[in-house]
Parts: structure tokens; sequence; C-alpha cells
């Protein structure tokens, strides 16, 4: 049984300016254990994605499709049901360390009141807990750390905090969003370590931007692009045969493989064309990829990829 | 550190202060009129105002001492002003949180229509309007005045007062709402929409939870800062109450004091309401020290 299996995921937002498709048919496995790293540019969806799986967009939201949970569709759960799921079953750790921590409560607190909530200890055994929480995220004198400010911390140190938050209590999935965004590469390397210790025992869905990092945490890679997935596959074989002309785009744009970017700009979530949607921006575009737009086709074993070149 | 950060406040309390006195010093003295020190240099004449000020002589209206007018007008005025104070920050802060938290329902639309009305409408127009229907044609308040005609027989009762005081307060509450109300729901709208918002619900915390311990803290903050202004609209305001109702406070004093050109006396109002506003500044900031972390220890990384 997969821990999370998300079926024809559409996630639409109506705006002044128009509808933004901001995720399109998304199909997405996450098994038990497993570490799934979702790879894209900004404004492709990520975010979106992770809040459509936890329920945290206005009601406002349209949302279709399936997402199941353990067998179980969260999608038709009541708000009362989701907050039994929050924090202990998907937990999420949020994009910006410096704005994702209430400014008014002490650190440990903010760990504490999850810890308290959903494993019924006491106020101040839920606060002990904490403590050894920021311990274990390598937060030294964590004893007087978890009765600072979040203003008091550095960003490397918010974020720990925030991932201390995020596995305080929580068994099964972690979500966690660019965690290793805008930290000096020393810091870096530690929060990846840090992750990679900490999610053994939990399923993971790790967003970045950064396919390097990617491939450090995770078993496997969903490609995102503009709202949808263009490829799917083990770490390795996105590494060994780049399938997707997007994917071999970032793969070029990389220091260490010419530093070559993408031309061009991904297409308006508004706006969407009908065809492929990385048409005007790719090398082997034909006239047939202007008009139609392909599905997702396994390739080999496991690797799956959305491109009509492979039709 | 918090004890710097509080003599900075102090400093800059007094600093106001003095800043103020000359204004009205600088101001009034264009007025010809005679006063104590005529012969003496400009800046002498500003430090024996100054030194008098602090000794407790503000001046004669009419060869009465006006530092002892003001104190027994302010008292009148403040039973007004405390409790109008008091209500429409509850109330605006009250009714502001919760159309915040319920944002975009019809009822929270309804509310800020009638919020901007309100508020758009001068403080006098209420008192009239509320006189017309409350005392003139329902007969529950007085017209106006501070006592009853029996009082001279009975002697004052605070009851008497109550009943006297209970429609310029209204008068005031109702005025002064809107401004506390639509501060509070904004705020809310601000505090809601940030992140550390939906970590906390990413916890699973339950939205009552969430609303107060995560929301309602941070959405008070600026409100915090902002209740010096609205007790500077307030006393602005009271002085169009207080003449309509013939309240005898500052307010009808103030008036009385530009109707008798009396500028020893206006200059001692002045001085007392800046020292209000001042006062209010201060405890504000002594407030928001306390309830927000980022003050109170200060140095570390922001
Ligand atoms: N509440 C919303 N209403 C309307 N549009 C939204 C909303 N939330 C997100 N979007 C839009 O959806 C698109 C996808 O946003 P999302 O935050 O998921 O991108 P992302 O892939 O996480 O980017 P980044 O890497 O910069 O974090 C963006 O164009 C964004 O403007
Ligand atoms: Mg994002």
């Amino acid at each position: 049984m997969s821990v999370l299996e998300i079926i024809d995921l559409k996630t639409w937002f109506q705006t002044q300016d128009g509808l933004v498709k901001a995720v399109n048919s998304v199909n997405l496995r996450i098994e038990k254990n497993e570490r799934v790293g979702l790879v894209g540019e900004t404004g492709c969806g990520k975010t979106v994605l992770s809040f459509s799986i936890i329920r945290l967009l206005q009601p406002t939201t349209m949302i279709e499709g399936k997402i199941l949970y353990k067998s179980k569709d969260i999608l038709k759960l009541s708000e009362r049901e989701m907050q039994k799921i929050r924090g202990k079953e998907i937990a999420m750790i949020l994009q910006n360390p410096t704005t994702a921590l209430n400014p008014v409560l002490k650190v440990g607190d903010q760990i504490a009141e999850a810890i308290w909530l959903h494993q019924g200890l006491k106020k101040k055994e839920a606060k002990e807990k904490a403590v050894e929480m920021l311990e274990a995220v390598k937060i030294p004198l964590a004893e007087k750390r978890a009765n600072e400010y979040p203003h008091q911390f550095s960003g490397g140190m918010k974020e720990r905090a925030l991932i201390a938050i995020g596995l305080a209590c929580c068994t099964s999935l972690i979500i966690a969003d660019e965690p290793t965004r805008g930290l000096d590469v020393t810091t870096k390397a530690q929060i990846i370590k840090l992750m990679k210790d900490m999610t053994k025992q939990r399923s993971m869905l790790f967003i970045t931007h950064d396919l390097e990092v990617a491939a450090e945490i995770c078993d496997n890679i969903a490609m995102m692009y503009a709202g949808e997935l263009v490829e799917y596959a083990k770490t390795d074989d996105v590494f060994k045969n780049p399938l997707h002309p997007y994917t071999q785009g970032i793969f070029n744009s990389l220091p260490n493989r010419g530093l070559k970017p993408i031309k061009g700009m991904s297409p308006s979530l508004i706006d969407l064309p009908s065809g492929c949607r990385f048409y005007q921006r790719c090398d082997y575009a034909r006239e047939i990829c202007k008009n139609r737009h392909p599905e997702m086709v396994e390739m080999e074993n496991g690797h799956f990829v959305r491109c009509l070149l492979y039709d | 550190m918090r004890a710097e950060y509080l003599i900075k406040r102090v400093f800059y309390s007094v600093l106001v202060f003095f800043i103020t006195v000359g204004i009205t010093f600088a101001v009034l003295r264009q007025i010809p009129r005679s006063y104590p020190g005529l012969d003496k240099s400009v800046i002498a004449q500003y430090f024996v105002y100054i030194y008098n000020v602090l000794q407790g002589d503000w001046g004669y209206s009419q060869g009465v001492p006006v530092l002892g007018l003001i104190w027994e007008k302010l008292y009148w005025s403040l039973i007004i002003l405390v409790p109008a104070i008091s209500l429409s920050l509850l109330i605006g802060i009250l009714v502001g949180a919760h159309f915040g938290w319920k944002r975009g329902s019809k009822m929270d639309a309804s509310v800020l229509n009638v919020m901007m009305f309100t508020r758009a409408i001068p403080p006098y127009w209420w008192a009239i309007m509320f006189i017309l229907i409350f005392s003139f044609h329902l007969d529950l308040f007085p017209l106006g005045g501070y006592m009853s005609i029996s009082a001279l027989d009975r002697g004052i009762s605070y009851s008497d007062i109550l009943y006297h005081s209970a429609l310029p307060i209204i008068t005031l509450t109702v005025y002064s709402i809107p401004g506390t109300y639509y501060l509070m729901r904004n705020s809310m709208l601000l505090t809601v929409g940030e992140d550390y918002i939906l970590t906390a619900r990413a916890k699973g915390l339950s939205e009552k939870y969430v609303l107060f311990k995560h929301v309602l803290k941070n959405a008070m903050l600026p409100m915090v800062t902002m209740i010096p202004l609205e007790c500077a609209y307030l006393i602005a305001g009271n002085i169009f109450i207080e003449i309509i109702f013939s309240w005898p406070g500052i307010g009808l004093l103030t008036f009385d004091a530009i109707a008798a050109k009396d500028f020893s006396l206006l200059q001692g109002i002045v001085l007392i309401d800046a020292l209000l506003i001042i006062i209010a500044n201060f405890s504000a900031d002594l407030f928001y020290s306390h309830i927000d972390p980022r003050i109170k220890v200060g140095g570390g990384n922001v």
C-alpha cells in the first residue's frame, strides 16, 4: 500500500486576471520510506501541489481528483478529520524559514504545541520533548535556545527549528518545501545530511529547484513544468538518461555541465498553450508539438516522460 | 536591551514635551499681550516660561490660576474620555477581530459599510442626532449639562452624573469605534495571510487555537501603537461633544477660551493635551515592549 497516491489532481485558483491552473492532472505515488524529489522552476506549482496534499489552500480553491493517503481520499475528509492528520501523519515544512516561524512565540513552545496536541503529553513534558527535538536537529545549547524567539536564530537555525516542528510528531509523510534554499554551502550540506538522517523511517516529498540536492536525498525524482509532471524516474535514471528536453535543459544549466540556461520563460498558468507546454523553449520542437498535448508514457521500467519525441 | 529602550523612550517623550511647549510658546507669542518677562530676550522668555510651567505656574486666566482651572475641568473630561476610549477600543477590537477572522462573509461586508458610513460623519452630527432621538423624542437622557436641577437641593450624586454623561460617552464611542475596528480588521487580514499561520495550521492545531494563540497576539501589536493616536483623535472630537452637551470639561473650556481670546488659558490647554498624548504614547511603548519579544531583548539577528 502506498503512503500517498495522487490521482489526476487539478488545483486551480479563480483570480481577477483569470483562472490560474497551478496544478494540472498530476499523478504521483509515494511508497513507504520512499523519498521523492519534486523539481521545477519557480512558479511551476510545487508549493500549490504540497498545500493541496495537506489541504491548506483557501476554501475558494478548486481542487479535483483524488489524494489517497493510505488508501483514504483526504480530499473528502472534514476539516476536523484533516486536523488529526496534519502534523501527525503528514507534516509540512514551509518554504521560507524567516516568515514561517511565529515572531512572538518562543521557538520551544512552537515545537511543543505540536507534541502536546498529538501525543497527549502535559505541557511541561511536551516542552522537554521539544528541547530533545532541537537537540536532534543539532541546535547547540538546545535548552537555552528553546526559550528564545525566532529573531534570535540565524537563517540556518530557523530552518532547523522548522524541521524540528515538522518532525516532532510526524510519523508518516514529510513534505519539505525547499529547506536548502538561500543557505550557504556548509549549512546546506548540514541540512541535507539532517534531512537524510531524520527521515530514514519516513516517506518524504522533497521540493527543490536544485537537481543535485534532490539527487543526494531522493530515491525518485519528479520533474514539474508549468503545473504538470513531465518526467518521473529513479534518481539514477534521471541523471544517467534524462529524457525530457526540459530535464536535459536543467542539466545543461548546472554549473558543472556548462551553465547554459534554458532560453525563454515558462508559459503563464492563466493562458496555457494547447500543445506541449515546453514547445516555445524546446530545441527539438516540431510542428506537431504546437497543437498536440503529450501524455505521460512509460519508456523503460518506471521511467515516465511526457514528450512527443517518444510517442 | 530593555532598559536602554526605556531610557530612549523617556528621552524622546521629554524632547517632544519641550518641542511642543516651544511651538505653543512661539505661536502664542505672536499675539500681542502682556506676560511675565516681556523685557527679556526670547530665549530667556522661553526658559522663564518652561521654568514656570515646571513649577506649576501656568499663568492666570481672569485672576484664576490656569493649572487649577484645567485640573478641575480635566476631571470632568476624563469622566467622558476614559469610558469612551475603553469602550471604543473594546468594541472596535472585538468586532474588527471577529470580522477579520470571518472575512468575506456577507455580514463582514455589511459591517464594513456601516463602519465606513459612521466614520464619515462628524461627531457633532451624531451628538445632535442622539440628543434628538434619545433625549428629545424618547426622553431617555437629559438634553445636556452634568447634573439635574434637583441636585442643587439633594447634592451631587454619582448616578446623576452617570445619567448625564451616558449620552456624551455613547456619542464619542460611536464616533471612534470605526477607526479601531478598521485597523483591527486590517491587522487581522494581514496576520492571517502570514506564513507562520500556515505553519501553525500544518501542525494540525484547531482553528480556535490558531486564532487565539497565533493570530490575535500578532494582530494586536499594531493596535497598541495606534492607541495614542486614537486618544488624540478622541480628545479633538470631544471638544464638539462637550460643547453640544454643555459638559463642563476641557473641550468646553477650550471653546470658552477661544471665544474670550484668553491666550494664557489656551496655552495651558494645548500643554495639557500634549501631555496627555505624550503619556499615552509612552504607556503604549511600555506595553509594546512587553508583548513584542523583538523589542524586549534587542540585539540578535533579525
Ligand atoms: N492563492 C493563490 N491564488 C492565485 N494564484 C496562486 C495562489 N497560490 C499560488 N498561485 C500561483 O500558482 C503558481 C504556482 O505557485 P507555487 O507557489 O506553487 O510555485 P512554486 O513552484 O512553489 O515556486 P517557487 O519555487 O518559487 O516556490 C504561481 O503562478 C502562483 O502565482
Ligand atoms: Mg514554492
